[in-house]
């Protein structure tokens, strides 16, 4: 196997650098062998770490494949590893901090992806779908009465206005909604003007809004932020949305809002991964879930691609990684 | 004869006129005899003008710089001339050579200046050998590659006698083609699995767009256009067309993953930010053209024009591209209304100014401009070089061959060259200048973005220019755009010099990988 990547600096010295990307088993390795042989011709495509021993000094993967203690040190030279992905749970943070190897993921590719997937939930509760769809195709119902509702004129709660928000922010806008949000900085004033949005307190944010959306990172401070406490003051029948971690939100909390106070949910992030299915939320009507999926689309899966290219040629001319995690 | 008039005299049979320039002292020895001379207020403009008065009207013209200093100022200009491969006369006065060995002022080594970006350059040493040696000078300047040449004129020789004659017109043969080149291209294109073909800048200086829609339509090929072309490439309303190659290794080998073999047709490889790809690597590649120096691949000499009539016949095809209709732009751009988007700006360009020809400098639009205003014969100028300032003269210098021209250039670049306007006022010339004004450098931060983040917001690549005020104060007439854009039509009227100012979205474009 050939992995030698070549890393050309000032002065016209060639400096080796190897570079080994691991692929997941489902996606064919041909194709992505012939592109990376017009882009870094030299860099070996694999689909399992099913080996003792590599000399790469990169690393490419994705969120598919552990990268713990027992797998990343089948790498004595590893220096840079660079995940395909907005995630990287699946790295072992204490030993690549331990080594000193850097860590990038790429941040920037999957926000559209999520922005319309928060649309797309919104949309299916406003317009009643998953119980039309069910009415018609199993009870051959015809007329049915159904309350659904027009998305304009409701009041939108953004919280957490990163890149994803802004997102969310900016396709929503056109629909004639009213935008609150929070975050822990508030955007300059020309810019909340621009984008049509008004900065509340928190409570504010979650007593007001007809839909609730998260976009905040998993921290200390948001770990189970969305608890009963929280859901007790959201209006009765509000739609809540959590596309960002699983762990922001109190399940059972979640659950008991839905039975009680007729929160409808969009969820597509649990505190476990795969989740476990046996509890309530699969069984509520008022509950739509998606397999961790609002990132990822076909469209974003290039853009992962082009990104993660982007980011180790960087690495391969002697620049610095974008996104660095670690390190 | 003196030599002064052997000067005007050659000049006027050369066709060279109008000279422009900027000149000083050392000058006026040899511009006694010149009258059509077009003043610019600084040296490098003059040489902007001429490149594109030259490119439009096909004819070579002459500029006068004020010795050293003047050249030295003109330098980025004539770099620029090279890179367009425009065939402009460059002359700079010299000092008197009786005294050349005290190194009076402004005296200095104008050869050794001027160095590699002429491509002809000669000292004259007597009034005797003026006309032969302007008459070789514009010879040099049409002989393929062509570009611009220079001449320093000492002050002496001007005022020494002579009976040398007045030159006649240079005649230079640009048809020539090889039919056993054309055979090995054909029969290249003929056993590759899937060839590309990428046409180039010459398709246009030789007016070939019909030959290559026919060859197109002929093998069913996608068309793409060169990266950066400083001329229209194709005509991008083809069906055929497939859009631009990138500037960059990596993007180039992506867009021809599936090729064996490229053809490129009048155009080069041009890249800006170094990936570390190798380029085209496996790949049969031909560049077939008159002007153009391929790094790589095989090259076959030849005229593009003659080139595609005389392959057209020979080829198979090989594909059934057909480009699919985008309607992408137009909601695009009333997505972009309220920010003032650069695809909203150019769609309205392209609805106000389609018969005018465009000389873009808009740099971190200039893929929007391209994609949207697109490319039509002798309609697309642009500084193959890179240079900032180099559109706003230029773009005057070819109003004084068509009075539909617009020059489309960013706030930062146009204050490069911000002297043009009084040439313009000076002289009525009849272009029209749209700036986009975004308030700083906008490839700059969009490059820092991709390569070292954090300098986007360096304050050296932000400023204010209250452009309008600064038109109006040369008297030209100028305005800024409200968000329905309606100005442009208020731009567009009449024949008399206009400067529009559009205050376009601000936010950093991604550009670079």
């Amino acid at each position: 196997m050939s992995y030698w990547g070549k890393k050309y600096v000032l002065g016209g010295e060639f400096i080796i650098v190897k570079i080994l990307a691991v692929l997941p088993d489902f996606i064919p390795t041909e194709p992505v062998k012939q592109m990376v042989s017009q882009v870094l011709p030299d860099m070996a495509v694999v689909s399992s770490l099913d080996f003792e021993k590599n000399e790469a000094e990169v690393l490419v993967a994705t969120t598919f494949h552990r990268l713990g203690r027992k797998e990343l040190s089948k790498f004595p030279n590893l220096k840079y590893i660079q995940i395909a992905s907005t995630g990287y749970d699946n790295v072992d943070l204490e030993y690549v901090k331990e080594k000193g190897i850097m860590l990038c993921n790429i941040p920037v590719a999957n926000k559209q992806s999520v922005a319309e997937h928060v649309i797309a939930f919104i949309l299916a509760f406003l317009k009643d779908l998953i119980f039309l769809n069910s009415e018609l195709k199993e009870r051959h119902n015809w007329p049915i009465l159904t309350g659904s509702r027009d998305l304009e004129g409701k009041v939108v709660g953004i919280i957490g206005m990163g890149a994803i928000g802004r997102e969310v922010a900016r396709r929503l806008l056109p629909f004639g909604v009213s935008m609150i949000y929070h975050d822990v900085t508030r955007l300059e004033e020309e810019e909340e003007e621009r984008m049509g949005l008004t900065y509340v307190e928190l409570d504010e944010l979650i007593s007001s809004s007809d839909i609730v959306t998260v976009h905040v990172p998993l921290t200390e401070r948001t770990k189970g932020m969305f608890n009963s406490n929280v859901f007790s003051k959201m209006k009765d029948g509000a739609i809540f949305i959590n596309t960002a971690r699983g762990e922001i939100v109190d399940e059972k909390a979640l659950i008991d809002a839905v039975k009680k106070k007729g929160i409808r949910a969009g969820i597509d992030v649990y505190p476990n991964e795969p989740p476990d299915f046996t509890s309530e939320l699969f069984r509520l009507d008022n509950v739509i879930c998606s397999p961790h999926i609002a990132g990822v689309t076909i469209e974003s899966q290039q853009r992962f691609l082009m990104e993660t290219v982007s980011n180790v040629m960087r690495y391969v001319q002697g620049l610095e990684p974008l996104y660095r995690v670690l390190v | 004869m003196k030599g002064y008039e052997l000067f005007s005299e050659s000049v006027k049979s050369l066709h060279l006129l109008p000279m422009f320039g900027n000149p000083g002292t050392t000058e006026l020895a040899s511009l006694r005899g010149i009258d059509d001379y077009i003043l610019t207020p600084y040296d490098g403009l003059a040489v902007a003008m001429a490149d594109g008065l030259t490119q439009i009207s096909g004819i070579p013209r002459i500029v006068n710089l004020h010795t050293s200093l003047g050249l030295g100022n003109s330098m980025g200009y004539i770099f620029t001339a090279k890179a367009n491969r425009t065939p402009v006369v460059i002359t700079a006065g010299q000092q008197d050579l009786r005294h050349i060995f005290f190194e009076p002022i402004l005296s200095g080594d104008l050869i050794g200046m001027v160095g590699s970006n002429a491509k002809f350059s000669y000292e004259i040493k007597s009034a005797d050998e003026i006309p032969e040696v302007m008459r070789r000078a514009k010879h040099e300047a049409l002989t393929p590659p062509t570009g611009p040449v220079f001449l320093s004129i000492p002050m002496n020789v001007m005022d020494d006698v002579s009976s040398a004659g007045i030159p006649d017109e240079v005649r230079v043969d640009y048809s020539y083609y090889s039919e056993d080149a054309v055979e090995k291209v054909a029969k290249e294109f003929n056993d590759s699995k899937n060839p590309a073909v990428v046409m180039g800048w010459e398709v246009d200086l030789f007016n070939a767009f019909e030959e290559a829609e026919a060859f197109a339509r002929k093998t069913g090929c996608p068309i793409y256009g060169e990266s950066l072309p400083q001329r229209s490439p194709y005509r991008s309303e083809s069906p055929y067309y497939a859009g631009d190659l990138l500037p960059a290794t990596t993007l180039i080998n992506l867009k021809l993953v599936g090729n064996d073999f490229i053809l490129f047709v009048g155009g080069d490889i041009t890249l800006y930010p170094y990936l570390p790809s190798p380029l085209l690597q496996g790949k049969k590649v031909a560049f077939v053209g008159l002007n153009i120096r391929p790094k790589i691949g095989d090259f076959y000499q030849m005229n593009v024009k003659e080139f595609l009539k005389r392959i057209t016949p020979k080829v198979e095809r090989k594909g059934n591209y057909h480009r699919q209709e985008s309607y992408q732009r137009v909601s695009k751009a009333a997505r972009e209304m309220q920010s003032i988007g650069t695809t909203y700006v150019m769609s309205r360009v392209k609805k106000i100014f389609s018969d005018y020809v465009i000389v873009d400098e808009s740099v971190s639009a200039s893929t929007v401009l391209r994609e949207i205003v697109g490319y039509n014969p002798g309609k697309y100028f642009s500084a193959k070089s890179g240079q900032l300032g180099w559109a706003s003269p230029a773009a005057a210098g070819m109003s004084m061959y068509n009075n539909k021209v617009l020059a489309i250039v960013g706030d930062g670049s146009f204050m490069y060259s911000v002297q043009i306007l009084w040439t313009v006022k000076r002289y009525s010339l009849p272009v029209k200048f749209l700036i986009l004004r975004n308030n700083g450098y906008g490839i700059l931060k969009s490059y820092s973005t991709s390569y070292y983040p954090g300098m986007e917001n360096k304050d050296y690549l932000s400023f204010t220019f209250e452009i309008e005020k600064i038109a109006e104060s040369f008297g030209i007439e100028s305005r800024v755009a409200g968000k329905d854009l309606q100005e442009m039509t208020w731009l567009r009227e009449g024949e008399n010099p206009k400067l529009l100012v559009v205050d376009v979205d601000r936010s950093i474009q991604k550009l670079f990988l």
